[in-house]
């Protein structure tokens, strides 16, 4: 229990400094850090599976990509960009947390007793209920890499490359 | 509910409300692309809390894994768009992008 509320008041940090940093490389590596207690949060309760998911995909490839974009657009105007909204975010979470509170106290209130046990591993689930997640999961993916060919194939039009 | 799924319900939706506020609040579209990555940890959290509540771990856990994919293709899209829009107008302030205002 202690190392669930280590984690998650960890993640709830790193989402926060993610928004007072001004350098969007430490907002990079906050953002790291948040999928990284997520995905110590998610192997805790057993969903090993996403656990890793998570921890490679989330806190390795969306940081490297994004790092990535930050120095491939270094030259774009970071320092004009208004401290407000940082300086707002600490009263904000104030309110959110009062929002959280109330959602999580009526849910307790209003949402029913678990239903039991789902049947099947994951794999069983996966593979067999929802084969149609992974014809989707298929799809998106080669929407994914033609939405980035076409992106590459105007630039090299527009004669912007170099 | 037990104390660790409010717990991590109360997280996911704390985490989920400060997604939102950096798309609201933030004018840069890298950051606005961090505000999503926020609101999607949310998410998880939130669906991670539903499956231990109805005890369908395996259930919910491939259905992170899928988020989690469409999550990954929809930041690698958003940032090689941003970086065509840098290139194009010089700068990632949204406020000066118009050229779609109709």
């Amino acid at each position: 229990m202690a190392l669930l509320i280590g984690c998650l008041v960890l993640l709830v940090v790193a989402v926060v400094l993610l928004g007072l940093f001004q350098d969007l490389l430490y907002s990079a590596v906050g953002l790291a850090v948040a999928s990284i207690m997520l995905s110590i949060v998610l192997f805790q309760f057993g969903a090993n599976i996403a656990a890793v998911f998570e921890l490679s995909v989330c806190a390795g490839l969306i940081t490297v990509l994004f790092v990535s974009t930050v120095s491939l657009t270094k030259d774009s105007d970071q320092s004009g960009e208004s401290r407000l909204p940082a300086r707002f975010l600490l009263p904000m979470l104030v309110v959110f947390t009062g929002v959280a509170l109330t959602g999580v106290t009526w849910l307790a209130s209003h949402v029913g007793a678990a239903s039991g046990a789902a049947r099947g591993s994951f794999q069983e689930i996966f593979w067999g209920q929802r084969s149609t997640d992974v014809l989707g999961q298929i799809a998106i993916i080669l929407a994914g890499v033609l939405g980035m060919l076409a992106v590459l194939r105007v630039k090299l039009q527009g004669g912007h490359h170099d | 509910m037990t104390e660790a799924v409010a717990g991590i319900a109360f997280t996911g939706l704390l985490v989920f409300m400060i997604g939102v506020y950096l798309l609201f609040a933030y004018r840069n579209l890298l950051r606005l692309v961090l505000g999503v990555e926020v609101l999607a940890k949310g998410v998880t959290l939130i669906l991670l809390a539903a499956g231990l509540h109805r005890g369908m771990v395996p259930l919910i856990q491939s259905l992170i894994v899928t988020f989690i994919i469409v999550e990954t293709i929809l930041a690698a899209i958003l940032l090689s768009i941003i970086v065509i829009c840098q290139r194009t107008n010089g700068t990632l302030d949204v406020r000066v992008l118009s050229k779609l205002r109709g």
